[in-house]
């Protein structure tokens, strides 16, 4: 194994790593451009050159792979020299539209900038190349090929991660530009993870752009629920309203994020979200549709049934269960869901579109209960009278209610999601709203972590659990949603 | 001394064969290829397309393990400017190049071998398939060279008109199909090159001379020029002499002797100022410098410059380095690949400042920020395309900053281009 030496620190590493990743283990950042770790290595942006003591040259970190012997030197005045270089190289034809560009804050060539250069312009405004601006492209971005500085990594995340290759680099020297291929559309479901590798404003956003200057967002990390690949995600929120939504890169799960996954915050904060009560057609305040919930469960005694929900957390399904189960006194309950799983694009999109069913079955295991066949059965059977359940799981019953003709009470947090002939829908605070855990396809346990809170008297769907327990005269309560999970092994 | 590559009556199958030509093909194949690698390293041949890279050695840098094809390329993607001298081979002389590949091809085991060849010689793109078409018929090409069993095709590939692909790993990529731009280096083409397997790429004028030096032996070859520098170098000479023109002499020839002896001295009236001694990409010697100057790699190293391609360019008192650095600038702005920033932008601000300077509009400033810009660029690319405009930039600066001085005075130059 190599034994090198960066800026005299010591440190052995194993045959084929680069200076750059080698550094990186020693904390040392080397400026970069071109390079993404999950990207190939193209060694054009020139900006992480660094000395080799004796070597003529200086080399790029991203391609020169450790090798015995080497003192690398990251700090040297020629290498400072050179980054000050490629620096003002980049910045020549560059608009230097900062105040109205959105990627300022977040900007490699403003960090790099006031880290390595300082360098007043020595070129003259209107000597800029200049190239197309504000193109829209795909759904989903904008390019400015002005603030582009052709570090390609678009054109290989197209190509290498979504394989579908639509961009290049057309023309030659100072005067190319970034372009789609005759014929194609930028739209390959992973479009947006472009604006977050572009290191400069050349592609932004266009659900994000211009609506918060990234320096107010502040960030938490959470947990996708578009499907049940679970990817790690950063919410990037102000003032109690979510901005936008970006991976947060680790090796069990995802270093991208899709861009459907990406706008599943939009319905928290979407004009059907909803605060109140639904009653057949009509909206009414949430104590009221409370109590005439309560009083259809009550009255629907010995005939109620109650399905847990791959889309709700393991939290608010254990609530569902005691409920059913402590409260209502009923085995008719199920948490039974096995969808087929598994990434089915060969990069993140997962074959299960709901991101809890192994977190489901874990409660099945803890409370018994029926299987969803079973279950299904009975509710065709019309033996049940009441069926207690989340909007989304409704649908999987959807044939079994039309037969049986059951009553159904569902939870939804947008109006959107009611089933056609719901009776009952109560609101609940969405997990962009309210911790939760969940299961996804690996087994790995994912908590969620709330990044604004929910509309007044919106609660966590265990606490509306309680409230209808109370109401149908049950002697069940939870206090919290640990409440709910007492006796469920998670593992 | 008789020319290696340049002769006469050659230019056909037919005068070729007569001349002895195929002899060393035949000789070649009773060989063992390491053995005429050997050869190859023993006449001290160095790349002639401008690097002077030893050519033995670039062949013997093919992993002697390696499963799969190999291949061989010929680089007659000639665009320094100022350089003419592999399309003059190739219109006296194909038959050199075709068996000196063959030759080669047996050397490094490759069965497959390209002649790159520059978009713009559509006329010797058809005579080399025309003279190729005549070798395979004869069994020199194709399969079962000459009853040997080694077989070897060849074929005559036209570039698409990009400068950028005269650089061996840009050749490749566009050879592949792919936009010309240069590889990262490593891995090297010897153990990655075109289709991923390994290739050596030499100079038509590298692979011409194999031939004679297999026929007459490595020694032979040797004793001609300097001891680092052996063998006969093409030069093409362009400017105001009496006889601009190509020619074949050995290597550590005198510059004073090829302007006045073979290029029959300047033109009636003009002074000698400058000569650019490998091609536009090199740097500018003064009429002092030159005159003192041998004409092999590492003379021409020790001047501060390199022999380049051969091309001689001579430049006249009447000439405007200004100007003139200016028409270089333009054109490495133009075959800038793109792909680096330091060429991708620095071309371009280079060509801007001079065209400000030609103008009359610049100020001395701009002359530093020129010298600046031109000395960022030196060795910070994947390729030497950066080089190949800073190493003019700085010495043109650097020798002649009185012109630049007297132009940013606001003193151009009059249409005939001369300095005032």
């Amino acid at each position: 194994m190599p034994r090198i030496t960066i800026d005299g620190r010591p440190i052995e590493v194993e045959k084929g790593v680069t200076l750059l990743e080698a550094a990186q283990r020693l904390g040392v950042h080397i400026p970069r451009y071109c390079y993404h770790p999950k990207l190939s290595v193209s060694g054009n942006c020139r900006m992480c050159l660094v000395e080799i003591e004796k070597a003529p040259k200086l080399v790029t970190a991203c391609s020169t792979e450790a090798a015995d012997g080497m003192a690398v030197l990251t700090m040297s005045e020629k290498v400072k020299t050179a980054r000050r270089d490629v620096l003002e190289f980049l910045l020549i034809n560059h608009p230097l539209d900062c105040p109205v560009c959105d990627q300022a804050g977040e900007c490699g060539l403003q960090d790099y900038y006031m880290e390595h250069s300082l360098a007043k312009s020595r070129f003259p405004a209107e000597d800029k190349v200049r190239r197309q601006k504000r193109r829209v492209l795909g759904p989903h971005l904008v390019l400015d090929n002005e603030r582009c500085i052709l570090c390609t990594r678009c054109v290989r995340f197209c190509s290498e991660v979504t394989r579908t290759s639509e961009l290049e680099v057309m023309e030659r020297a100072d005067h190319s530009f970034i372009d789609l291929k005759e014929g194609r559309a930028l739209d390959n479901g992973y479009s947006l993870n472009i604006a977050d590798i572009c290191p400069v404003g050349a592609w932004t956003s266009r659900d994000f752009r211009f609506k918060q200057r990234v320096w107010f967002l502040k960030k938490t990390p959470t947990v996708c629920l578009g499907c049940a690949t679970g990817c790690l995600t950063e919410v990037h929120h102000n003032e109690n309203t979510i901005y936008r939504v970006v991976p947060r890169p680790n090796a069990e799960t995802n270093t991208w994020l899709c861009d459907a996954g990406r706008m599943t915050y939009k319905a928290v904060q979407a004009g059907d979200r909803l605060a109140k009560g639904v009653i057949k057609n009509g909206l009414i305040d949430l104590e009221p549709a409370l109590r005439e919930t309560a009083s259809r469960i009550d009255e629907a005694h010995g005939a109620l049934a109650v399905l847990g929900s791959p889309w709700l957390s393991v939290e608010d399904n254990a609530a569902l269960a005691r409920l059913a189960k402590d409260a209502l006194k009923t085995a008719d309950f199920s948490f039974d869901f096995s969808a087929e799983q598994g990434v089915k694009d060969g990069i993140l999109i997962n074959k299960d579109p709901a991101p809890n069913a192994a977190g489901a079955r874990r409660v099945q295991a803890a409370f018994g209960g029926t299987s969803f066949a079973e279950l299904s059965a009975k509710v065709a059977s019309g033996a049940v009278k009441v069926l207690v359940t989340e909007a989304r799981a409704a649908a999987l019953l959807k044939d079994a209610l039309k037969a049986g003709g059951a009553r159904l009470i569902v939870f939804a947090a947008n109006r959107s999601e009611i089933p056609a002939g719901a009776y009952a829908t109560l609101p609940y605070a969405s997990y962009f709203e309210t911790p939760g855990t969940f299961i996804n396809f690996q087994g790995l346990e994912r908590r969620t972590q709330p990044a604004v809170t929910a509309a007044e008297g919106v609660k966590p769907l265990w606490a509306m659990v309680n409230k209808l327990a109370v109401y149908s005269g049950t002697s069940l309560r939870l206090e919290s949603a640990q409440d709910a999970l007492k006796g469920i092994d998670l593992k | 001394m008789e020319n290696i590559l340049l002769k006469d009556k050659v230019a056909s199958l037919e005068g070729y064969f007569a001349a002895g030509g195929y002899r060393a093909l035949k000789k070649a194949l009773a060989m063992k290829p390491a053995d005429v690698t050997a050869e190859v390293k023993a006449s001290g041949l160095r790349g002639r397309g401008g690097a002077g890279f030893p050519a033995g050695l670039k062949w013997s840098f093919i992993p002697k393990d390696a499963q799969g094809p190999r291949y061989l390329v010929c680089n007659a993607d000639e665009g320094e400017p100022g350089t003419f001298k592999d399309r003059e081979l190739l219109l006296r002389n194909p038959h050199a190049l075709i068996e000196g590949m063959v030759i080669a091809g047996w050397a490094i085991g490759a069965q497959t071998g390209y002649i790159y060849i520059r978009g713009e010689f559509a006329a010797e793109a058809r005579l080399l398939e025309r003279e190729l078409f005549a070798a395979r018929a004869k069994g020199f090409v194709g399969r079962n060279v000459l009853g040997s069993g080694f077989d070897f095709e060849l074929f005559v590939h036209r570039g698409a008109g990009a400068y950028i692909c005269g650089e061996e790993t840009a050749l490749l990529e566009s050879l592949e199909g792919f936009k010309g731009q240069p590889r990262l280096k490593p891995p090297f083409p010897a153990v990655k090159g075109l289709f991923g397997a390994p290739t050596v790429i030499n100079n038509v004028e590298t692979l011409a001379a194999v031939p004679a030096i297999i026929d007459k032996g490595g020694a032979w070859y040797a004793s001609m020029g300097t001891p680092k520098s052996a063998g006969t170098k093409l030069f093409c000479v362009s400017g105001p002499v009496n006889k601009p023109g190509v020619y074949e002499l050995p290597l550590g020839v005198p510059f004073r002797e090829l302007l006045e002896k073979h290029c029959g001295g300047m033109k009636e009236g003009k002074k000698l100022k400058a000569v650019l001694p490998g091609g536009s990409s090199t740097p500018v010697l003064t009429a002092a410098e030159a005159m003192a100057v041998a004409l092999d790699y590492e003379a021409l190293a020790a001047a501060g410059s390199m022999l380049g391609s051969g091309a001689v360019i001579i430049i006249d008192e009447s000439q405007c380095m200004v100007k003139l650095l200016q028409v270089l600038a333009r054109f490495y702005h133009h075959e800038s690949c793109g792909q680096c920033t330091p060429c991708r932008e620095g071309c371009g601000w280079i060509e801007k400042l001079l065209n400000r300077l030609e103008a009359g509009k610049g100020s001395g400033r701009d002359i530093d920020t020129l010298y600046s810009a031109a000395d960022a660029m030196l060795g910070r690319t994947i390729c030497p395309l950066a080089d190949a405009m800073a190493m003019p930039a700085m010495s043109f600066v650097k020798k002649f900053r009185g012109e630049f001085e007297a132009h940013a005075a606001g003193k151009c130059c009059g249409p005939d281009g001369g300095a005032r």
